[in-house]
């Protein structure tokens, strides 16, 4: 993997533990430019990235994945940043074709989920911070159609919308995959959605239903 | 000065031609050789009008055509001058004894001439001082009349029907018969021909008087100023002494003010001449009248003597003469110059011209002045004594360029006034006026236009005053706007700080936590296992407040994608319901995006907050380079701004971009409606 962060400090620690946690690392850049020529050199499984970077420190970590998604479609993703914004979140979704994650830094605190996120990126998922979709499950709405839906349903919704498969879903409730299955099929003829077996576009249609 | 106005000015479009000298002067000789022969054969009373006419036509018609070549009142005016001249001669020659050769034919001439002279006048008075005439039904009406006065002249011709042949020693020279039937059919034909003819000139001339434009209507007053004269003299001629000659006499006062109208009329202004007729005939009249009343009606009641009378006359007029002439003169200046304001409506209209500081105060004060001491124009000049500019003027718009008080001094040698202005013992400007070379000022029109020099001085004072002020105002706000632009620049810099600073290391140190819990984890110490993972948390509470804290100091989402993006990620956090309808097709300068996303996050923390509002409507639009904001909810109300509130530093944000807040919050319920318009200019 390749990791991009402007923060040496923090970049040096986070290839440390991941080092530690089974990761190679095999590059680090401090800038978007120097990220895509490392990945042109040495196309990695997966490309940590800072979504604020130099010069312009505004969203240069998401053109930069936009580029690498060009260059090597097959590097997974992971955009990190110090907060979290629907509208890049919906970006990421409708731009990439999976295998993309967008989480706040925060998240290394917590090692072992942190990996397991990184590898579901790897692996073509989508990953979406929990914070973002708690925000948006949270939102107020006019005659909430989230009302719909047992307590159950909302919360495998929220889990949905962070990014997780049935098999992801039916591991974190530790419920088997046909009750995941029926939960799933319940919450889209509750809301009316289109179904869609690829997990960034199911990640989609939960955050635009969520943001409406 | 171009050559084409130089001419104009001098009277003439070119130099005449040769040939034009020798036809004019051709002309010019045959006339006075007619009335000088004629005026040899003898003196008589009645037909020295002919005479007086003939020279003084034929001389203007003559002067006219030199300097307007073609101009149809000149030819008209020769016309009627060797008309005038032949039946002058004509009429000296059939009125001699002993009979003279032909002398019969000769005063069938001059008789026979008549209606054609009163037509080719009528002509003349129609079309003056143009040449043309009003319009095709006026040029009609004046064809017409040439054809009946040419019909009539034929009959006059052929019959003795004129009432000269009556009443005078005259002898028709020929006798074709049927004289009685001519005489019944032409004399009414002829009586009425003359009358409508006086009607139609008069017609003409009132209807070019109201058309006319300022020039036309100088010229039409010297016209019509030698028409009443010579009329009020007939009048008074045949009321007094029944005769008409004093009329006739003043008679070529009427070719000579057309003529001097046509050609000289920017030479020399005719109003003052009116001006004081009319005050110089009102106290004829009085004279006249006092004079005749005292002696005649007193007289009749009181068994006195003459002598006392006329003493008595003598002294009623005397005491009456001058207030007579004041009222007359203000009358006569009314009648000629338009109203004039008294000084004391000058001074008022002045104060309340002061009190409303507008934009056009100058010209206003132009005005006034003019108003007050009967200037026909008024300019303000502005500076000191090297150098002023016109700032404003009256009816004109001010002259370009700089001078100096020295050079526009020089323009009082000319017909203006020029005042210096001063205050506080400098020379702040100057007032340049224009007048009537014949009407210098009187005492009283002096004062006031020193009064009104003195107030000037004010007026530029007040002015540069109110410049200063309004200057300083724009420093000011440019300065709070800086004071502004520079709060955001800083709150940018603040969150970047944090992000890269505190933030980061936050981050850093919770990764360097998370990786002692798993350790502490490995080693199996429930306790420690609890301690470090609370440190953890604890932690990233912390991380998530901070978050919160660099969101409210500057959302990077706002610079970043703009405020559209910025609001639904508001409403997205919001706790209440929010219905966000914003449609921007472009992006306002950065300190109003700011500013409108801090009204908005502050009215919708208060809708929750405070207010408990279960909706809000948030309405953002930009239409024409305004930005229009409108937050409203369905709460309780009673928003109001205070001192260190939220809403307060928005207001004072608002103020200095310009824009007003407006919160209309009843505190008794019905929600409350924050709204501003922002400039995006």
């Amino acid at each position: 993997m390749i990791l991009a962060d402007d923060a040496v400090l923090l970049r040096e620690g986070l290839a440390r533990i991941l080092t530690d946690s089974g990761f190679e690392v095999i590059g680090q850049a401090g800038d978007a430019p120097s990220l895509v020529d490392l990945v042109k050199r040495d196309a990695p499984d997966l490309a940590v990235i800072d979504l604020r970077m130099p010069p312009g420190f505004t969203s240069e970590g998401i053109d930069a994945a936009a580029e690498i998604r060009a260059l090597a479609p097959t590097v997974g993703l992971m955009l990190l940043s110090q907060h979290v914004e629907v509208h890049h979140a919906l970006r990421l979704m409708t731009d990439f074709d999976g295998a993309v994650g967008y989480l706040l830094k925060d998240r290394v605190s917590d090692l072992t989920a942190f990996a397991a996120d990184l590898r579901r990126v790897a692996g073509g998922d989508v990953v979406l911070d929990s914070e973002l979709v708690t925000r948006l499950v949270a939102r107020r709405r006019h005659e909430d159609p989230l009302d719909r839906l047992t307590p159950r349903e909302r919360q495998v919704l929220a889990l949905m919308a962070q990014g997780l498969t049935n098999a992801g879903l039916c591991a974190e409730l530790h419920v088997s995959a046909k009750t995941v299955e029926g939960h799933v099929r319940s919450i889209f003829t509750k809301l009316d959605l289109d179904t869609d077996e690829r997990s960034h576009r199911r990640v989609l249609a939960v955050l635009r239903f969520l943001r409406a | 000065m171009s050559p084409a106005l130089a001419a104009d000015q001098a009277g003439y479009d070119e130099v005449p031609s040769l040939a034009r000298e020798a036809a004019v002067g051709s002309l010019g000789l045959l006339v006075l050789g007619l009335v000088a022969y004629g005026a040899t054969l003898g003196f008589h009373l009645g037909n020295l009008h002919n005479a007086l006419l003939a020279v003084s036509f034929a001389g203007v018609g003559l002067y006219v055509l030199r300097a307007r070549p073609g101009h149809l009142v000149g030819q008209l005016f020769v016309g009627l001058g060797v008309a005038s001249a032949l039946m002058y001669f004509g009429r000296q020659a059939g009125l001699h004894t002993p009979a003279l050769p032909g002398a019969a034919w000769l005063a069938w001439m001059s008789i026979w001439l008549v209606p054609l002279v009163m037509a080719a006048a009528g002509v003349a008075v129609m079309v003056f001082p143009t040449g043309r005439h009003l319009s095709r039904r006026w040029r009609a009406a004046s064809h017409a009349m040439v054809v009946l006065a040419t019909l009539v002249a034929l009959a006059s011709a052929l019959w003795p029907i004129e009432d000269d042949w009556r009443s005078s020693d005259l002898v028709f020279p020929f006798d074709l018969g049927g004289e009685d039937a001519a005489r019944a059919i032409a004399w009414p034909m002829m009586l009425s021909c003359y009358t409508g003819f006086q009607a139609l000139w008069v017609a003409a001339v009132v209807t070019r008087l109201r058309r006319a434009g300022s020039d036309e209507a100088r010229q039409l007053r010297w016209f019509v100023f030698a028409v009443a004269v010579s009329v009020l003299l007939l009048l008074v001629g045949q009321i007094v002494w029944g005769t008409a000659l004093l009329g006739l006499l003043t008679l070529p006062l009427v070719p000579l003010a057309a003529g001097v109208a046509i050609v000289r009329y920017r030479l020399y202004d005719i109003d003052p001449v009116i001006n004081k007729t009319l005050v110089g005939g009102a106290m004829v009249l009085l004279i006249f009248v006092g004079y005749v009343g005292v002696v005649v009606g007193l007289g009749a009641l009181l068994p006195v003597s003459d002598r006392v009378l006329a003493l008595a006359a003598t002294a009623a007029v005397a005491v009456v003469f001058e207030p007579v002439r004041r009222r007359a003169q203000a009358l006569a200046d009314r009648l000629v110059y338009g109203r004039r304001a008294t000084p004391y409506q000058t001074l008022s209209r002045l104060s309340a011209q002061l009190a409303s500081d507008d934009e056009g105060l100058l010209e206003g004060l132009a005005a006034t002045i003019a108003g007050g001491v009967g200037a026909s124009a008024v300019v303000i000049w502005l500076g000191d004594a090297e150098r002023m500019e016109a700032v404003a003027a009256w009816p004109a718009s001010p002259p370009e360029g700089a001078r100096s008080l020295a050079e526009l001094a020089e323009l009082g040698s000319q017909r203006e006034l020029v005042r210096p202005v001063w205050h506080d013992g400098i020379v702040q400007g100057a007032l340049v006026l224009t007048k009537a070379p014949a009407e210098p000022l009187t005492p009283g029109e002096d004062q006031l236009l020193g009064d009104l020099v003195a107030q000037t001085g004010l007026v530029i004072d007040h002015r540069a005053r109110l410049d200063q002020v309004a200057r300083q105002a724009a420093e000011l706000q440019g300065a709070a706007r800086r004071i502004v632009t520079a709060e955001d620049s800083a709150r940018r810099r603040i969150e970047r700080n944090l992000h890269d600073g505190a933030q980061q290391r936050l981050v850093s140190l919770g990764m360097q936590l998370g990786a002692l819990v798993e350790r502490v984890a490995a080693t199996g110490d429930p306790d420690l296992l609890r301690e470090a993972e609370h440190a953890r948390r604890q932690l990233l509470a912390a991380t998530s407040e901070l978050r919160e804290l660099a969101r409210g100091v500057h959302p990077t989402v706002l610079t970043e994608d703009g405020l559209e993006t910025a609001l639904a990620n508001l409403v997205d956090q919001s706790p209440v319901l929010v219905r966000l309808h914003a449609d921007l097709d472009r992006r306002p300068p950065p300190e109003v995006e700011a500013t409108a996303y801090f009204l908005v996050s502050e009215a919708l923390t208060n809708a929750a907050r405070h207010a408990h509002a279960s909706v809000v409507d948030v309405d953002v639009s930009l239409d024409d380079d305004r930005l229009t904001i409108e937050v409203s909810d369905d709460g309780t109300g009673g928003a109001a701004l205070q001192p260190g509130g939220g809403l307060q530093g928005l207001a004072d944000r608002l103020s200095v971009l310009g824009a007003r807040l407006e919160i209309v919050s009843p505190p008794h319920g019905g929600g409350t409606i924050v709204k501003t318009v922002l400039a995006c200019g």
